[in-house]
């Protein structure tokens, strides 16, 4: 069994179309186990159930957006150790000023590649492979 | 006396957004294979357009991946901008424009990328209120996002070739981000 295919990942975005692709892109690398979620609400509510080990949230989101969740995650003793993307259209300094403070493995611009994906996880993880 | 002002035109082009609650604005661009997606909220008072042409080949933009990305990266910008002033997605109404099928193209990119924003909007939700797509002509476009009001002119056949020259000429295959947002912090 691959590093990729033991990893849980959440996928939180609120475009339909969004989800789709990153969920395609990950499963071109190997990825079995990936939950969506919409918001971050829901996607807390996601992983206080069920933790997950790997995390790529969007920024821009209604009810809770990607920095509430990120907090939310690290405040959590039971999921505060699982990597975070942070996926951003419109990003900027001061946002990714505070998603590194609030403990943020990476932030990736979009429209993003494959291989900034996976070189992204794999910054965290180590080869897919 | 007249007392009204005319009207504020803002013009974007391929791979630009704009939104708006001014209801004095008119946004404005010109398409040949190009689609622009007009989206508004009627009940927040406030509308956009964005203008793309999806990179690749017809056989690229079938199988999705990275040339479908920055389609979606697009429409996700206008869509925050929308929201950032005030709509809410479930209200959104779109208008969809462009994708001539001109003679200097002789793939059907235009039909792929009108297809592709069609199938966007579907699968969030957002329902479309009109649409003029296809054909063998370029479009001039002028949107009015308060209203919703769209009005399209034909363009001539040396200026869809003029247009489409123009889309067609090697440029950044995607909008950059703020360089700020590449900063990798492991």
């Amino acid at each position: 069994m691959s590093i990729a295919e033991k990893i849980k990942v959440l996928i939180v975005d609120d475009q339909v179309t969004s989800r789709l692709l990153l969920s395609d892109a990950l499963t071109q690398l190997g990825f079995k186990q990936i939950t969506v979620a919409g918001d971050g609400e829901q996607g807390y509510k996601i992983m206080s159930q069920a933790p997950h080990h790997l995390v790529i949230s969007d920024f821009n989101m209604p009810k809770m957006d990607g920095l509430g969740f990120l907090q939310a995650v690290r405040t959590n003793p039971a999921t505060k150790k699982a990597a975070f993307i942070m996926l951003t259209a419109q990003g900027d300094r001061a946002l990714v000023q505070k998603a590194a403070q609030l403990g943020a493995n990476n932030v990736l611009a979009k429209p993003f590649t494959i291989e900034k994906m996976k070189a992204a996880i794999e910054a965290v993880f180590g080869s897919l492979k | 006396m007249n007392l009204e002002l005319p009207p504020r035109r803002i013009n974007i082009i391929q791979g630009e957004f704009k939104v708006s609650n001014d209801p004095n604005v008119v946004i404005t661009t010109i398409l040949g294979s190009c689609v622009a997606a007009c989206i508004r909220d009627p009940s927040a008072g406030v509308g956009g357009m964005n203008h793309f042409l999806l990179p690749g080949s017809t056989e690229a933009l079938a199988a999705g991946g990275d040339a479908t990305r920055y389609g979606v990266h697009l429409m996700e910008l206008l869509i925050n901008g929308l929201l950032k002033q005030g709509a809410r997605k479930d209200r959104m109404e779109a208008k969809i424009f462009g994708g001539a099928k001109t003679i200097a193209s002789f793939s059907n990119v235009g039909a792929q990328n009108a297809e592709f924003a069609v199938r966007f909007l579907r699968d969030e939700g957002i329902s479309v209120v009109g649409s003029s797509t296809g054909g063998e002509h370029g479009r001039k476009l002028e949107f009015w996002p308060v209203s919703g009001r769209a009005r399209q002119h034909a363009l001539t056949g040396v200026e869809t070739q003029r247009t489409v020259a123009l889309e067609t000429r090697p440029v950044a295959p995607a909008p950059k981000p703020a360089a700020d947002t590449s900063v990798e912090f492991f």
